[in-house]
């Protein structure tokens, strides 16, 4: 019922706007520099090699658009980048169409990062910044984050549990590679959460990758969980900030294919563009964040790797887990929205 | 003579009825939505047809239960099984693990009791199966137990033992736009009344700055709040210059911000109303008042005062209801403690993906909004039954 609704109403705006079946390649991404980085990097060299033009739009996460498409049958997005755990869901799910790995090849590529519907591709380092001039001595790790008393001031942060719990349970003293495992058991949410009762009078919640840096350049707060990209690339500018790599928390965002896309013959395509390493590089030099394709560091200079989740920076990184969230989500995500609210 | 009063009946009616076709019209597009919301929030269809073998199995007997589980779990398409695993999943973490692990097994399990729990262990514990029975039917109340903290015990006793997270979001939903009703109140009344009755050109001054705020975009409006209050922001720089503070003040990401973006969004809402309502009092009235001997202040509360609440209750009334479903202002401009119940219902929406209690909460906010009506009709019909006797 709800669906033919939709139909409905994506019919009769479809049928105003002179008809969707000619329409041009359409990719969704994230946005801002990101989006910029890739048109140049995958977009354009992809359009001009198959003689399409295309369209970019913004996908804000969750699935209830490309839901929303694959059951009217209405599909108005053909690429978009999604972040892993909702890559896998929508994936199950049926919502997306399936690759034939045999037909791209995955040579290079990081293991875990081909999957039956799509391809990890960004890979992105989830820490803290602080403003340089904030604190003579700088903060070190995540324990130094949660201690109120020896780095006074405001703290940005997502309103979200996944990551903050990862962050909560380094600062803590569990090792990066143990932290899923704590986290399972109840007292292990209890201890991030004791964490997070530390700094709770101090937090801001930000809901942009945007606002961190903002925040964190105009002394609105003192640290902010950030991504690194967001900082390096400020810091580019100019902005007195850095970024702590140590125990940061990879992980990867994926190309996909809406199901039902009228694209369908240009899939292997495209996913080859995204994964080339020459082409990687490229992405990786104009926004910091890591190629999926190990190749690509051949491609890259000494001083862009520094700034990247790659090499010595994620020597003593967490790798986040898609599955423990995909199952964990709705649980963890009510009660840190009852523990935030209160 | 015009037409009109040489045939009387037919021709007229036929009109009325013509012209109030857009009401109708517009009447359906209003309920229709908020029937499905209403059915969205109630039914388990989808899900309950996926599992009706379970709901057609004999409560009692295990194996009868295990196997009709499988015979669901054969019966889907894979993008159903994982779909039925995330709903699931949505009651008791971990079960999208185990339901999908299974459903892809399931050819090769025995279809018994014990034979599902050779497959996961999990099986053996009764939650998992307490949360699938509850699913397998067409009707839930699931949502409406869940966003209102209620209980259903083993008899059938309704019981206060949930969490009532969102009867706690509701309550503050409602705080806030009292406040912001009492505020946006007090600021529009005498500004109101400016507009009524200042000179013309002050007046229409007045009236054009208040317009030009109206037809900017809340998302502009609530933005330039942030700049102004934020804590390096010109408030702040302002407040410090003066020597007032030594430190900047928190005035954004709190109540506080909230409040003030809000009252400024809404402020036109309220103004318009009372200075119509102003400008058809006659100011001989007042006059007359004090040629009688009454001083300002009693001409201004027995004279004219009261004539201006029907604007007040009009204007507070329009904005006491906006501010109920604010949603943007209060997430750009409040702290976590400042969000509004619109912000949970659009986070069901759009990343939980949960429709069932995006549709029971604002089942819930709709039913808030028409009990505070009702009780404003009977308040109203009391004091006019008073009157009437007084």
């Amino acid at each position: 019922m709800r669906a033919i609704k939709v139909a409905a109403f994506v019919a009769a705006a479809a049928s105003a706007a002179g008809g969707a079946q000619a329409r041009d390649l359409t990719i969704a991404g994230w946005g801002g520099n990101y989006q910029d980085a890739q048109r140049s990097a995958y977009f354009e060299p992809f359009a001009e090699a198959a003689g399409l033009s295309f369209v970019e739009t913004t996908y804000l996460g969750g699935l209830a658009e490309i839901k929303a498409m694959v059951e009217t049958g209405n599909v108005t997005w053909d690429f978009l980048i999604m972040g892993g755990a909702e890559l896998q869901l929508a994936c199950d799910e049926g919502l997306l169409e399936e690759l034939d790995w045999e037909a791209i090849g995955q040579d290079g590529l990081l293991p875990g990062a081909a999957t039956p519907c799509g391809v990890g591709n960004v890979v992105i380092g989830n820490g803290y910044a602080y403003n340089t001039e904030a604190f003579p001595e700088p903060p070190q790790d995540w324990a130094d984050f949660f201690d109120p008393e020896k780095f006074p001031g405001k703290r940005g942060a997502r309103n979200t549990p996944n990551m903050n719990l990862e962050f909560a349970l380094m600062a803590d003293g569990v090792p990066p590679d143990q932290v899923y495992e704590v986290l399972s058991t109840p007292e292990g949410v209890d201890r991030a959460f004791a964490q997070w009762d530390r700094i709770k009078p101090l937090l801001q919640f930000w809901e942009s990758g945007a606002q961190p840096v903002e925040w964190l350049a105009s002394n609105n707060v003192a640290m902010s969980t950030a991504y690194n990209g967001r900082i390096v690339m400020a810091k580019r500018e100019g902005k007195p900030l850095e970024f702590v790599w140590k125990n940061h928390l990879v992980n990867m965002d994926g190309w996909a294919m809406v199901k039902g896309s009228p694209f369908k013959d240009h899939l292997t395509a495209f996913f080859k563009v995204v994964n080339d390493p020459e082409n990687q590089a490229k992405f990786s030099s104009l926004m910091p964040y890591g190629p999926a394709n190990a190749a690509a560091a051949e491609f890259l200079t000494p001083e862009i790797l520094a700034d990247l989740p790659a090499g010595d920076n994620i020597a003593e990184a967490a790798f986040y887990s898609d599955e423990f969230w995909i199952d964990h989500l709705d649980e963890l995500n009510e009660r840190w929205s009852r523990w935030s609210t209160q | 003579m015009s037409a009109a009063t040489r045939k009387p009946g037919g021709g007229r009616l036929v009109a009325l009825i013509l012209l109030t076709v857009p009401l109708a019209v517009y009447a359906f597009l209003y309920l229709m939505p908020i029937g499905s919301v209403l059915s969205l929030s109630l039914d388990n269809g989808a899900l309950g047809e996926s599992l009706s073998h379970i709901r057609a199995a004999d409560p009692a007997d295990r194996d009868a239960q295990a196997a009709a589980l499988i015979a669901d779990m054969q019966a889907m398409e894979p993008g159903r099984q994982a779909e039925v695993a995330r709903e699931l999943n949505q009651e008791m973490s971990g079960f999208r693990t185990l339901f999908l692990k299974t459903a892809r097994a399931s050819d090769g399990i025995e279809p018994t009791l014990a034979g599902l729990v050779v497959a996961d262990p999990r099986w053996g514990e009764e939650k998992y199966w307490q949360v699938i029975r509850q699913n397998a039917a067409p009707i839930t109340w699931r949502h409406y137990q869940r966003a209102t903290g209620l209980v259903v015990d083993d008899d059938g006793r309704i019981t206060a033992g949930g969490d009532d997270i969102y009867l706690q979001i509701m309550g503050r939903t409602l705080v806030i736009a009292v406040q912001v009703t009492l505020v946006t109140l007090l600021i529009s009344y005498p500004l109101a009344y400016a507009v009524a009755n200042a000179p013309r050109r002050l007046a229409a001054f007045v009236l054009v700055a208040v317009l030009l705020s109206f037809w900017t975009s809340i998302l502009v409006r609530t933005t330039a709040w942030v700049i102004l209050l934020q804590t390096a922001g010109l408030v702040n720089t302002f407040l410090i210059w003066t020597g007032l503070v030594d430190e900047p003040v928190q005035l954004i990401f709190n109540r506080f911000g909230a409040i003030v973006a809000m009252t400024h969004v809404l402020l036109p809402f309220a103004i318009i109303p009372m200075m119509n309502v102003m400008r058809t009092i006659p100011k001989s009235q007042v006059d007359a008042s004090r040629s009688l001997g009454a001083g300002p202040v009693e001409s201004f509360l027995r004279v004219y005062f009261p004539q201006t609440l029907r604007g007040v209750g009009v204007g507070g009334g329009t904005v006491f209801i906006l501010a109920l479903g604010f949603y943007i202002t209060p997430a750009l401009t409040g702290g976590p403690k400042d969000q509004m119940l619109s912000f949970y219902i659009a986070d069901f929406v759009k990343r939980a993906l949960n429709w069932g209690m995006a549709s029971a909460l604002s089942v819930l906010l709709l039913a808030m909004v028409l009990a505070l009506v009702a009780l404003f009709g009977l308040v109203r019909w009391l004091s006019a039954r008073q009157g009437g006797r007084a």
